[in-house]
């Protein structure tokens, strides 16, 4: 029996009443120290600051929130260690529905009304199980994936681990797609689909063979997911990016858009949304989503400089050369010369392009820099365009070649041919694409190194 | 449909938040006076209880209805059950006794099952003379679960269908698994000489 005297609860709602109504049960089993939030914003500082043993989260938390965004943007940003205990409290019984297909879950869910006995019973249940898997959590937290796969593998096999088997299988998967380890990921999920075809097993395939970038088996895998649970929107966002790597970029943005104005402050998915309508050639709906990012997006540090990045390059390729300037400018240099390179390589990029006579002489410097090192996707497409734009062939089709190589060529094809195309080099364009196809050949038929 | 099916949810979801104040100030009231009004309580859970239940009707007995399916420990669901009905079954002078060997987790809706067998509990403790025992056990891949009284049997059988019964049902037939369907069993020839309801789930 845990001594819940000692530990820190959190009581997230946003109506008082079903607050005092959620201290007065946590009072009951013997907590003292329960604290409140009634909103968003606010369980985000307390948790931050002090992190809470127990949470017990309301699932609507008004204002376009719920309780799930919470949970998912916590996990997402590192912020709830696994030793808290989250629990989901809710009089809805749609959650359920939402909990069993999802990937990111909380400890448990309980239905209103329930008796603070049967929430000691949750909770102590949920404490036995955290110290079962206690050891595993210290070595997946130092990112050191072959000790926690040794561990749940030890767990797997024990008489201990029986009641958790499927959590272990669970965790075996996903510690594998962390660490890269696609295939046995992929091998990891179909044995917990030989049990259950659960959605979120499902779409770890899909995620699993989307890494892979075996892209036309993962979204077969993904559209049957998102058919049959319209309410598990992640499994809509990876549909979205397996689009976006296929090319069908105009599918993507649909995806998106349906599910984000289901998600109205999910600012990730707005982001991706953005993604997708730049692909998709639609900047107005890219800078209207990165405005809404940057204006409204109030998690701590969650705006980075590469969606400053993305507003300047949705505002340039509207024709808008001012909002793109006075974005760009409004940076201070010192924050510039912190940017990592690939953002440095965009910002100067998209400056020379706007601004050619203040712009011009900081992207030459770069040049280069931006020769000798591989960029990330977004940085190449910035620097190709203004390479072409400021007539130097030999960076723009260095970056062009290289990503026609890549596991990206297909999601970002239609976008490099019109640039290409703008500049009057649709036949370099075509040649580089055909190099890049003939080494790829050459690639698949030379046998592996013994 | 759909929009009445939203309407009704959500007209249930302030309801059962009522009813979740209404708990509260009561276990605060139990806390504060040391006092035992779990009678109070347990009718309060039971009101919420039979509004879900309406509402999963509705839902579960349209097409295409779609279960919960979550990996449970058949153990923690029977202490739950148990939880919830032992100290009102004792007031009725009645004792549950529970059988449960089953270690491992298997995939089903938990709510639902829950439910159907507090039900059940509910049903038999209408007829039980002393006694009502909740088991689980496994039979070639089958997950029985399984209420069994010592009361005078079912008057006939199979039973005049109530909506309960027939939710009951529906439940087990949306457990699937590899093309096996679950199955609601129901006797007279109880372990304890009356009545019995067995739930059937393939995993």
């Amino acid at each position: 029996m845990i001594d819940y005297s000692k530990r820190r609860f959190l009581v997230i709602d946003d109506q008082a009443q079903a607050r005092d109504a959620l201290r007065a049960i946590a009072q009951t089993i013997g907590a003292f120290s329960v604290e409140f939030a009634a909103n968003y914003q606010d369980a985000i500082y307390r948790i931050r600051n002090n992190t809470p043993d127990v949470i017990l989260c309301d699932y609507l938390l008004g204002e376009g929130r719920s309780g799930q965004q919470l949970l998912e943007e916590l996990r997402r940003f590192n912020l709830l260690p696994d030793e808290s205990v989250f629990m989901m409290v809710t009089g809805e019984q749609s959650y359920e529905q939402v909990v069993s297909a999802v990937e990111l879950v909380p400890d448990d869910y309980i239905i209103k009304p329930f008796s603070p006995d049967k929430l000691l019973l949750r909770l102590d249940r949920i404490a036995q199980r955290k110290a079962f898997f206690g050891s595993y959590y210290r070595e997946k937290r130092r990112q050191n994936y072959a000790q926690a796969l040794a561990i749940l593998e030890t767990k797997k096999q024990s008489e201990a681990g029986r009641p958790y088997r499927f959590e272990i299988l669970r965790q075996q998967a996903e510690v594998l797609l962390a660490s890269g380890e696609t295939t046995q990921a992929e091998q990891a999920y179909r044995q917990i689909l030989d049990q259950h075809a659960f959605p979120w097993a499902k779409a770890g395939i899909a995620r699993s063979l989307h890494a892979q970038n075996r892209q036309s088996e993962a979204r077969a895998a993904i559209d049957d997911v998102v058919r049959d649970t319209p309410h598990f929107f992640d499994a809509a966002d990876l549909k979205a990016k397996i689009c976006m790597a296929q090319g069908e970029h105009a599918t993507a943005q649909a995806v998106l858009d349906e599910v984000s104005r289901k998600t109205p402050r999910n600012y990730l998915r707005k982001r991706l949304l953005a993604e997708a309508a730049t692909l998709n050639g639609d900047s107005a709906t890219a800078r209207t989503m990165m405005a809404d990012v940057i204006s409204n997006d109030s998690m701590p540090g969650a705006i980075a400089p590469a969606d400053r990045l993305t507003l300047a390059r949705s505002h340039l390729q509207a024709g808008d050369k001012l909002s793109t300037e006075q974005l760009l400018l409004g940076l201070r240099d010192s924050e510039v010369q912190n940017f990592t390179l690939d953002d440095q390589a965009s910002y100067a990029a998209l400056l020379a392009l706007c601004v050619p006579e203040k712009g011009r002489a900081r992207f030459s410097g770069l040049r280069p820099a931006l020769l000798d090192t591989a960029l990330s996707t977004p940085a190449r497409i910035d620097v190709i365009r203004a390479a072409l734009g400021l007539n130097d062939p030999k960076l723009a089709d260095k970056h062009a070649a290289q990503l026609m190589a890549g596991d990206e060529a297909k999601k970002i094809f239609g976008n490099l041919r019109a640039l290409y195309a703008l500049h009057g080099r649709e036949v370099d364009f075509r040649e580089l694409q055909k190099q890049a196809a003939l080494q790829r050949i050459h690639h698949e038929e030379t046998p592996p190194a013994a | 449909m759909q929009k009445l099916l939203d309407v009704l949810a959500s007209g249930i979801h302030d309801s059962k938040n009522q009813l979740f104040l209404a708990e509260s100030l009561v276990a605060a009231y139990e806390n504060r006076h040391q006092a035992d009004l779990g009678e109070v309580r347990f009718a309060i859970e039971n009101a919420a209880s039979r509004l879900s239940r309406s509402l999963a009707a509705y839902r579960l007995l349209r097409d295409g209805a779609q279960l919960a399916i979550v990996p449970v420990i058949i153990a923690d669901l029977v202490d739950e059950v148990a939880l919830a009905q032992r100290a009102h079954l004792s007031k009725q002078g009645l004792r549950l006794a529970l059988d449960c060997p089953v270690v491992d987790a298997w995939p089903l809706d938990r709510d639902l099952i829950a439910d159907l067998l507090n039900n059940a509990i509910q049903n038999a403790c209408r007829y039980a003379r002393q006694q009502i025992r909740l088991s689980a056990r496994l039979d070639h891949e089958i997950l029985i679960l399984r209420v069994d009284d010592d009361g005078p049997g079912f008057a006939q059988l199979p039973p005049a269908s109530g909506i309960g019964l027939l939710l009951a049902e529906r439940i087990a037939s949306l457990h699937q698994h590899q093309g096996r369907c679950g199955q609601l069993l129901l006797g007279n020839d109880s372990l304890l000489g009356g009545a019995w309801l067995e739930l059937r789930l393939p995993t």
